[in-house]
């Protein structure tokens, strides 16, 4: 093998680097390599001159192999490589040293610093002696989506797909779609009724040619990756057949089981035959098969007796069925932060302490109480009704730190809808600040402060309990530097909204991170808001950050575009820098099998083997093995001992 | 009290019915009272077996050496090897099986349990001989008898038992075809990882001091990793001369083969050599202490591999060992794992 040429090209990002690092020496020590051939420093490497540079001393040089010191390979390891190609060599054969980030942002000293970045540019140059080059590995890609969560942000991406012309599998948990959505009552900052807007939406989703509805349906298992994921799907057993279910409610009118009923959480009770709602689609009764006393005929069978459209079927079995698709998008919202961490607030243990969402049921027209705003515990119309903010939120020493963000202004309108119904009645908010960004939002709290007469306390609730058949709340007004006492007839939390319990399940099942907070995390909190770490999954909704509607609905539409775009593509390019078994020193023991996250290894005949298809090249296999018997292409084991030799030399 | 006739019927039962091919056990070595593996696979030998405080070799190494040589001879196992193994041994058999080593039905193990005791430590057993070599060791409940030109010589087990066998916290072993002895389990002789702790209540400075004269004085022989059941690697990382070349070996790896440790045996390569083996047995090794027996300088190499074992019990609950299933601790991620050392 003849002597590579290297060309090292050092890059000052203005003072970015320049300031903590001496270039031209990293230059100069870099052109005492024996591999380098040419060097060159510039101020930015990045800019339309810099790039052109590279690409000429590659042509003049006749290189075969270029390392950047520059920034993060996050940022501009394509641009370069790009590059390289571009001069005719190689695009595997460009590596970047990062000397910003991992050196001079974090250095002050500028001695110390040079001599880092020194290694680490040398470290880089003896890697690069041993890349070899390589093609990107051409995956076919699924024209299909499938999307995870039948909220506003599911079906709305679902919609978007859709209408491009693409297959959308739509999975839902419950036994309908809508989601968080549909509980809610009226919406800020228009109150217009929140059913009512979202209903249409739904039933276009039903309609919609190109969307598969599946309800009550779970992602089981998901292989593969992005372009091509195969997803397993457990379809739980209705026990009712929806075409042929008339919605005639006689069911409910005989079946004698009564559970609470979580669709409306918790606030009224339901049969073990129910339907969620009169707008739930699909169109159909369920029956709850834990609830149920058996479904048997011999133990009770009132519900099939009595069942006209005979649309009743005990049974129906759960179905796992396996869905191909090229990208995934996680809509899988939000749960309300669990009251029972809050004793300071009764650990919803007081009555008539309610939570927002319940709030909303009572609000709402299609719920318990027809829209009437009742007191759960004796039905009376409450006149003193105190609504507390930030209940979890804002709160790092205990609770959660964040600011869940949507509660100011749903407090707002939940004050506003009670002096809608209530006139005479009494609202009081206590609040910490009112962060009420976005369009008409302000105005919106204006008006509920002063037209509605809500008095709006500045301080936090300290506790509340029961007394005399009226909650007392004590807090505290900031303002006036006064404790105040309230005897309120019905409290109102806002409770931190928290990433529910299926995206913490399907967060595991799709091996996507997630935040300090639980949230799933996006690939880059500016640049990549809606995609998550993992190629060809995608995040909408609040399970990826606290959002409201508007948002949600924006970030979904993102998400549809971000699936428009990469299944409008025959094929997929991915990186050929995926494992390689040593077969000669495997002994199959299979910890690569056990640490690989892709489930790309598999044992053939006491060997490990690598499906190319699967491998992410994350490295974990390398890292485990014990003999140095597997290696990621181009981070090879004689490729990270020349790196750590550098570095000590 | 296990009669060693039972092991011994057991195993001519068992070879002169064909159900195993071997079994490996120990037998009276040629020096002193010392035992020595035996490899019995003529029934009428199966007499020489024996059973006795001296019994301290890790007889899994040769279900290791058995399956290299099958390899080596492209011969398939056939009938399984029968195994007389002590509970550390027999975790270690679990652990290869773990690795897919050979499988369950390869291994036939005839379980010991070591009850009440252990096995002899020579360097503690010395100074209570006065100068005179035992000729024959027993069990005897809770004591060792040994026998001298000076007759004979009664001990409590537990002033001259190996260390590993007085921390020992499970001296049964759990997996087996068929087992002798009381399971003594939670059988409290020394607290678990003591002689660790002893080591690390030591200041920075003394540590660091007591490893250098360690580290220096090693002289890389190795006998640590021969008689290490779990060091079956082919091609040992650390080894820069036993560099396999197979038919599938490329002349690029022939060329770029990669020298982590130098040849010579001085404190620094010495302690890469000893830093990588307890990384390597982090969460494999089941404390048979065979490597600090084997040592011919008494580099303390047990207290490494007791540390690693304490990490992985206490940070993430892993007993190496215990389930023959379950994922091994390198190669397993759970969402709970800690994640603090992390800075």
């Amino acid at each position: 093998m003849s002597k590579k040429r290297t060309g090292v090209f050092v890059c000052h990002c203005g003072t970015n680097i320049a300031a903590t690092v001496d270039v031209a020496r990293v230059a100069k020590e870099m052109a005492d390599e024996s591999t380098v051939a040419f060097t060159q420093e510039y101020v930015y490497m990045c800019s339309e001159p810099g790039q052109e540079s590279v690409v000429q001393a590659i042509k003049d040089n006749k290189l075969d192999s270029v390392v950047v010191t520059c920034c993060s390979p996050n940022l501009h390891e394509k641009t370069f490589r790009d590059n390289a190609q571009r001069a005719g060599i190689n695009n595997f054969t460009c590596e970047i040293a990062n000397i910003r980030e991992q050196c001079s942002w974090v250095h002050a000293d500028k001695a110390k610093g040079t001599e880092k970045a020194i290694k680490i540019s040398r470290s880089v140059v003896r890697r690069v002696n041993h890349n070899k080059p390589m093609d990107a590995i051409a995956v076919p890609v699924t024209k299909r989506a499938m999307i995870i969560g039948g909220g506003v942000a599911g079906i709305q991406a679902a919609l978007d797909i859709g209408n491009a012309g693409i297959e959308v599998i739509l999975v839902e948990k419950q036994a309908t779609i809508g989601g968080r959505m549909l509980q809610l009552s009226e919406t800020f900052p228009t109150l217009d009724c929140s059913q009512c807007v979202l209903s249409p939406k739904m039933v276009e989703v039903k309609r919609h040619p190109k969307v598969k509805l599946m309800t009550y349906s779970e992602v089981q298992e998901v292989s593969g990756s992005v372009g091509s994921f195969q997803v397993k799907i457990l379809k739980k057993p209705t026990f009712v057949d929806p075409d042929k279910c008339k919605i005639c409610d006689h069911c409910t009118e005989v079946c004698p089981v009564v559970v609470p009923n979580e669709y409306e959480l918790g606030l009224t009770a339901r049969r073990a035959i129910y339907i969620p709602y009169a707008q739930a689609i699909p169109a159909s009764f369920t029956l709850d098969e834990d609830a149920c006393l058996g479904l048997n005929p011999v133990r009770c069978g009132k519900c099939k007796d009595v069942c006209e459209a005979g649309a009743i079927n005990y049974d129906m079995r759960p179905q796992t069925v396996t869905e191909d698709v090229g990208a995934i998008v996680v809509a899988t919202g939000f749960d309300l932060y669990d009251q029972a961490n809050m004793p300071e607030m009764g650990g919803g243990k007081v009555e008539d302490v309610l939570d927002g969402l319940q709030f909303e049921r009572l609000c709402s027209a299609s719920g318990a109480t027809q829209g009437h705003i009742m007191r759960p515990s004796d039905h009376k119309v409450p006149k003193d009704v105190v609504f507390i903010q930030c209940v979890g939120s804002r709160d790092p020493a205990k609770h959660c730190a964040y600011c869940s963000k949507i509660c100011c202004m749903y407090t707002a309108k939940h004050a506003r809808l009670y002096k809608k119904h209530v006139p005479e009645g009494r609202a009081y908010v206590f609040y910490i600040d009112i962060r009420s960004g976005g369009k008409g939002y302000e105005e919106f709290v204006q008006r509920t402060m002063e037209d509605d007469d809500t008095l709006y306390l500045r301080g936090r609730v300290s506790k509340l309990y029961r007394k005399d058949g009226k909650v007392r709340v004590l807090g505290t007004d900031t303002l006036t530097g006064q404790n105040v006492e309230i005897d309120a007839d019905m409290v109102v939390l806002a409770l931190a909204m928290v990433p529910s319990k299926g995206t913490v399940e399907i967060a595991k099942t799709l091996k996507i991170g997630r935040d300090k907070d639980g949230f799933l995390a996006e690939a880059h909190p500016k640049l990549r808001p809606v995609e998550s770490v993992t190629g060809g999954i995608y995040l909408a909704g609040a399970a990826q950050a606290p959002k409201d509607i508007p948002e949600t609905v924006a970030q979904a539409g993102a998400a549809a575009s971000k699936v428009i775009a990469l299944l409008s593509q025959t094929t997929l390019s991915r990186s050929p820098l995926i494992a390689k078994v040593r077969r000669s020193h495997c002994t199959g023991c299979g910890m690569c099998v056990d640490a690989c996250p892709f489930i790309a290894i598999r044992l053939e005949g006491g060997k490990a083997v690598v499906n190319e298809a699967l491998c992410e090249g994350c490295g974990s296999c390398s890292a485990t093995c014990l003999r140095a018997a597997i290696d990621v292409k181009n981070v090879t084991q004689l490729q990270i001992h020349e790196m750590i030799e550098a570095c000590l030399a | 009290m296990i009669n060693l006739q039972d092991i011994r019927d057991t195993a001519r039962d068992m070879l002169a019915k064909g159900e195993v091919r071997t079994v490996i056990g120990y037998r009276r070595g040629t020096r002193g009272m010392l035992a020595e593996p035996a490899f019995i696979t003529d029934p009428a030998q199966a007499d020489d077996l024996v059973w006795n405080p001296t019994c301290f070799h890790n007889l899994s190494l040769y279900l290791v050496e058995d399956r290299k040589f099958l390899a080596h001879l492209r011969q398939n196992p056939g009938a399984p090897i029968g195994i007389v193994a002590k509970g550390c041994d027999a975790r270690s058999i679990v652990v290869l099986m773990q690795e897919h080593y050979f499988k369950r039905e390869d291994v036939y193990i005839i379980g010991v349990s070591c009850e009440g005791t252990g096995v002899v430590d020579e360097r503690k057993l010395a100074p209570h001989l006065n100068g005179f070599q035992a000729s024959d060791a027993v069990f005897d409940g809770d004591d060792f008898v040994f026998t001298t030109a000076q007759g004979e010589k009664r001990l409590p087990a537990r002033e001259v038992m190996a260390d590993r066998c007085l921390e020992c916290r499970i001296p049964f072993p759990k997996e087996h075809n068929l087992v002798f002895g009381e399971d003594k389990t939670g059988r409290q002789l020394a607290e678990p990882f003591a002689a660790l702790k002893r080591f690390e209540a030591q200041e920075g400075g003394d540590r660091w001091n007591f490893w250098s004269h360690h580290f220096d004085r090693c002289i890389r022989c190795f006998a640590c990793r021969s008689v290490c059941p779990m060091c079956y690697c082919d091609e040992c990382v650390v080894d820069s001369i036993t560099f396999p070349v197979t038919s599938e070996t490329s002349a690029e790896e022939k060329a770029n083969r990669i020298r982590w440790i130098e040849r010579s045996a001085t404190r620094s390569e010495n302690i890469t050599y000893l830093m990588t083996r307890a990384m390597h047995l982090a969460g494999r090794c089941t404390d048979c202490g065979e490597c600090e027996r084997a040592c011919p300088v008494n580099v303390p190499i047990r207290l490494l591999n007791n540390k690693m074992e304490r990490e992985a019990r206490e940070k993430f609950g892993f007993e190496p060992g215990a389930s023959i299933g379950g994922p091994s601790l390198v190669a397993s991620f759970l969402d709970n794992d800690p994640g603090d050392f992390i800075r």
